[in-house]
């Protein structure tokens, strides 16, 4: 589903060039449920920016869903992301001029389709927000924030969903039932599941770990078992 | 996704309100002040028309035979009026007379106004008298001792004085001289047998019409005519009211492209951080699979689809706006207010796509190269929203907007670079002064040190804060302090008591009795001025009739000039080169001529000029050049010499003096006490005059509020603009342990900073303009405006201060965390 081959990032800092990925190489199949862990700083949103095409490697290749992202410009990678990806957030990113309805809608508009507004009262359902379908993020917490954020993600039913420390921002309780609700709708629709998180606890929940620690994969779980 | 339904989404977050309200008022002032100018000016030239009481005239010394206009193309209508003196005679009483005899028909533009008894309220006629009848000049029924319904003669016939003449269109100003007006039929001049060959008789042949058959009227008689004929047509009765709402209406364009460049700041600034506010929105999306081409196709078409609305809407509230400047003049202007065209829809539309495309665009479009990483990354993407491209796509747009509303490319650069060179510099001077700071913030201690530098860092925001506010302020000074100046000089011209009633022909023996009368009435006049009538003869000795340059100024010589002698200088002539009168021993007079005068005529001081005066002659060197007022409805003279010499020969004597509507028939009594003095009444010309002033100040004061309406805006947008970037490094301060007090009184100083700066900046830069307006655009003296320097630096100040803490009074009130939450 997803492959990257000696997938590296440097940037340009003041005048020096700082490597924030050292040629990294992973593969995760359909169904996958990977966790990226590691400390602050080490690289983890970067790759997962990179594995999603919200940003081009400076060296190495990428696979997506069998498509060479490298190949694709902007607007390619952008296409790909409609069809395929769905992402969870730290910091929620809802749309503040938008209810939550409106919010679930969006990634099924910008796809045509014309059910838009019953597939996201359904997921709002799923999510148990369906009673506040025309509330605004502001009128909203965190927690309940996030559950939208979630049900925009599965809405459009991804191949893949990308989550970057969608607990980050929350308590731990909170976090602890958005987690669940997480799982529970990836395990419906069985989509590969791409994790970024600093809690070993979430980590845990899900099947590869993968552990980066300035831009480099210490350890692979997934690699130990056999295909 | 649809558009509609997208924007409706978008107006909830209520960024596009400000940039809705700012496109609106940018198409309201076009389509509301340009179709009113373009309206006005219609009715003026359709109003002028009336001073000719028709589009187009023949004058001419002789009667030209009835088959001359028998085939006249279709649409042109025709009348004829013929003018000449007479003596009208009622009883014993006599009168020589000025006859009017019109045809059917007349006037072709314009009305007769008339009224029941002599000096009684006026009426609109729609007829001309009847065969048999005359109406007549109020002074005529005292002055031939006659009532309405009375009889009186003219040569062979008899009329019946049926009515008062209040006026015609094309009475003219030349009144000096003129008799009392007698209108009557056409039929009636050849029964009365008064006009003979070779009788001094003026025929008018009247056209009206469109252009195109016009021209064919004029191609078609042009062979029978004589160089004693001429053609006349508006260009050469320019009337002096057109000429004020010429004025306004030129102050009205200017104020209205300036209201337009401010909306398109406000627009810009609207634009910026609608744009700015959907970076993340963006992200977002193309996180979520927008392709850019979506992107732009959803923004662009949404601000277009605002540009729709606007244009729309502006235009009906543009035509409200015409609609209330109509009835502001309403007394003023003689016609209807011509229909509407649709050009004010066109150039609305015009005004709102150009808005759109110089000042909204360039920073929306930006939005479709935003990165996707933004979603995990919130610092990218900011850069992108440079001001370079838009700063230069706007001035662009400035230029075509304000050039395709004032017509001049002239005018347009000049206030374009001026201003640009006024801000550019002014920009760089802010800056420097916000980067000063930082040393002040060195010296500062704990949180003030914070807050100080918070200042400098957001130095070239607030530096270009000051300039925009600058340059709506500046912008507000130009108009008021052109608006206030230019209703002063008319003020000035048009005091209350401005004599309205002239009395010439004022017998030597005669003056002592006259002024005893006007004081017995409690009337002040503007003094007796004696005067005596003579005719040009000679300049440096030669005949005036073989100066081939006089030609076309042949008026001016052809006729008896009224000539007077004065000690000192009148109060309100300036002298324009010489002197007054300096004792020398040379035998030959002085005399001072007014130079519009003198310039006709080719004469300049030192030149000598013969005169003939009843018969004799008199020679006299010029000895000054002279400019008059002559709106002052004081007595004015061409020619004024130096005393000692006219008195001897025969004089009258000539006076002004004012008298209010309900004292007009006082005047009976005056004109039949002295019949032979001449009364000249000014009053309907002045009230009308009065009226202009009134309305076109009532006028220009609508639009001030259009002005300062956008002047607002551009204040909000720009509160605005810089208001996350503040709340949020306020919000931060106070939970680093900032107090309030502290806050409260770091937002105060920063924004009366900006203000004061930005005040004292618009008092030089409008000064400077003003200077240009006045001189450049407005033919008035400049004036010079130090309450500026003063008021605008304080009241910016303070107003910034008060709407800045009020836009950001929630960060001193509200727990720091729910601040920052918010953003
Ligand atoms: N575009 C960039 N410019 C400069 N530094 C960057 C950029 N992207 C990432 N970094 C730096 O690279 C390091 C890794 O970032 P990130 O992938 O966000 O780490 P993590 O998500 O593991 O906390 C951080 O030190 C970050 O500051
Ligand atoms: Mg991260």
């Amino acid at each position: 589903m997803i492959h990257a081959k000696n997938v590296s990032k440097r940037v340009q800092v003041a005048d020096s060039e700082l490597c924030i990925l050292k040629g990294t190489s992973l593969e995760i199949k359909r169904g996958e449920s990977v966790a990226i862990i590691g400390p602050s700083g080490s690289g983890k949103s970067t790759l997962l920016g990179l594995l999603a095409g919200l940003d081009e490697p400076t060296d190495g290749d990428i696979w997506l869903a069998g498509e060479h992202l490298n190949a694709l410009d902007e607007d390619g990678r952008a296409a790909l992301r409609a069809r395929l990806v769905g992402f969870v957030f730290q910091s929620f990113q809802l749309l503040p001029g938008l209810t939550a309805q409106e919010n679930v809608m969006l990634p099924l508009e910008l796809r045509g389709d014309r059910s838009a507004a019953e597939v996201a009262k359904d997921y709002l359902n799923r999510v148990g927000l369906g009673h506040r379908l025309d509330h605004y993020p502001r009128q909203l917490s965190g927690g309940e924030q996030q559950r939208v954020a979630l049900a925009r993600a599965f809405a459009p039913q991804p191949d893949i969903l990308f989550a970057d420390e969608p607990t980050g921002n929350l308590d731990a309780d909170t976090g602890a039932s958005v987690n669940d609700l997480l799982f529970s709708l990836n395990a419906q629709s069985s989509t590969t599941l791409v994790l970024v998180t600093h809690e070993p606890i979430l980590a845990k929940r899900c099947a590869r770990r993968i552990t980066l620690a300035a831009g480099e994969i210490m350890e692979d779980t997934g690699e130990a078992l056999p295909a | 996704m649809s558009h509609l339904r997208w924007l409706m989404r978008e107006w909830r977050g209520g960024e596009l309100a400000l940039l809705l309200v700012s496109l609106l008022l940018a198409v309201t002032i076009v389509s509301g002040v340009a179709g009113f100018a373009e309206r006005l000016q219609r009715g003026i030239v359709g109003e002028s028309h009336q001073f000719l009481a028709a589009d187009l005239v023949l004058k001419t010394p002789r009667a030209l035979p009835a088959e001359a206009f028998a085939e006249l193309p279709d649409g042109v209508e025709t009348a004829r009026v013929i003018e000449f003196r007479s003596m009208v005679v009622a009883g014993e009483a006599m009168e020589l007379a000025s006859i009017k005899a019109v045809s059917e028909r007349y006037p072709l533009k314009g009305e007769l106004t008339i009224s029941d008894e002599p000096f009684g309220l006026p009426l609109a006629s729609r007829e001309i008298p009847p065969a048999g009848t005359a109406w007549l000049d109020s002074r005529l029924f005292p002055l031939l001792g006659i009532e309405i319904g009375d009889a009186l003669q003219l040569g062979d016939v008899s009329l019946r004085a049926e009515q008062a003449l209040i006026t015609e269109p094309d009475r003219g100003t030349s009144f000096y001289g003129m008799g009392p007006r007698v209108l009557i039929n056409e039929q009636d001049v050849a029964r009365s047998g008064v006009v003979q060959a070779g009788s001094l008789v003026d025929y008018r042949y009247l056209f009206a019409g469109a252009s195109e058959p016009l021209a064919q009227v004029q191609t078609a008689l042009q062979p029978q005519l004589t160089v004693s004929d001429r053609w006349q047509s508006l260009d050469d009765s320019q009337p002096q009211i057109a000429r004020t709402l010429e004025r306004a209406e030129r102050f009205l364009l200017l104020a209205g492209s300036f209201g337009v460049a401010l909306a398109g700041v406000a627009v810009a600034l609207a634009a910026r951080r609608y744009s700015q506010r959907h970076l993340d929105t963006v992200a977002v999306m193309k996180a979520l699979g927008a392709g850019s081409s979506q992107i732009t196709r959803l923004y662009v078409g949404n601000i277009l689809l605002l540009a729709l609305v606007s244009a729309l809407l502006g235009w009906a509230l543009g035509l409200g706006v015409q609609t209330a400047l109509f009835a502001m003049i309403r007394d003023l202007v003689g016609f209807t207010p011509p229909a509407g065209t649709l050009r004010p829809l066109l150039a609305g539309a015009i005004t709102a796509l150009l808005c759109v495309a110089s000042f909204a665009l360039p920073p929306v479009l930006r939005l479709r190269s935003v990165p996707p990483l933004r979603v995990l990354r919130r610092d990218l993407g900011n850069e992108s929203l440079s001001s370079g491209v838009s700063a230069g796509a706007g001035i662009a747009g400035l230029f075509l907007l304000m050039l395709w509303y004032t017509g001049s490319v002239e005018l347009v650069l000049a206030v374009l670079v001026g201003v640009a060179v006024i801000l550019g510099l002014a920009g760089i001077l802010v800056l420097r002064l916000f980067t000063s700071l930082r040393r002040w913030a060195q010296g500062a201690g704990g949180v003030m040190k914070l807050a100080l530098s918070a200042m400098v860092r957001r130095r070239q925001a607030n530096a270009f804060q000051v300039v925009s506010l600058a340059l709506a302020l500046m912008v507000l000074l130009c108009i008021i302090a052109a608006r206030s100046s230019l209703m002063k000089e008319w003020q000035l011209q048009l005091p209350t008591d401005t004599p309205n009633h002239f009395l010439v022909n004022i017998a030597p023996d005669q003056v002592a009795p006259v002024d005893a009368w006007l004081d017995q009435h409690d009337i002040r006049s503007a003094g007796l001025y004696p005067m005596v009538r003579g005719r040009l003869v000679t300049i440096d000795g030669q005949d005036v009739y073989e100066i081939p340059e006089i030609e076309a100024n042949r008026g001016s010589v052809n006729r008896e000039i009224n000539l007077s002698w004065s000690e000192q200088l009148p109060e309100d002539n300036k002298l324009t080169s010489g002197h007054w009168w300096t004792d020398s021993n040379d035998a030959m007079a002085q005399v001072s001529v007014e130079e519009e005068f003198a310039e006709r005529l080719g004469i300049s001081v030192g030149t000598r000029l013969g005169f003939r005066i009843g018969g004799l002659p008199l020679e006299a060197e010029v000895s000054s050049l002279r400019s008059l007022s002559w709106d002052s409805m004081r007595p004015n003279f061409f020619l004024l010499f130096e005393p000692g010499v006219l008195e001897a020969y025969p004089s009258s004597s000539i006076t002004s003096f004012y008298l209010d509507a309900n004292d007009k028939v006082l005047l009976n009594d005056l004109l039949s006490r002295f019949p032979t003095i001449t009364l000249i009444e000014m009053d309907a010309v002045i009230r009308q005059a009065r009226t202009v002033v009134d309305q076109v100040s009532a006028a220009l004061e609508l639009v001030l509020v259009l002005i300062i309406a956008c002047a607002l805006l551009v204040g909000i947008a720009n509160l605005q603009a810089s208001l996350d970037s503040r709340l949020h490094e306020n919000a931060i301060l106070r939970t680093l342990g900032a107090s309030r007090q502290l806050i409260r009184t770091c937002l105060l100083a920063e924004f009366a900073l900006i203000g004061l700066l930005a005040g004292l900046l618009a008092g030089v830069g409008a000064e400077i303009c003003l200077y240009l307006i006045q001189t450049r655009l407005l033919d008035m003296e400049p004036s010079w405006h130090p309450m500026f320097w003063l008021a605008a630096p304080i009241g910016a100040a303070s107003l910034v201060a008060v709407s800045g803490w009020w836009f950001c009074r929630e960060v001193i009130v509200a727990p720091p965390l729910q601040v920052l939450r918010r953003l």
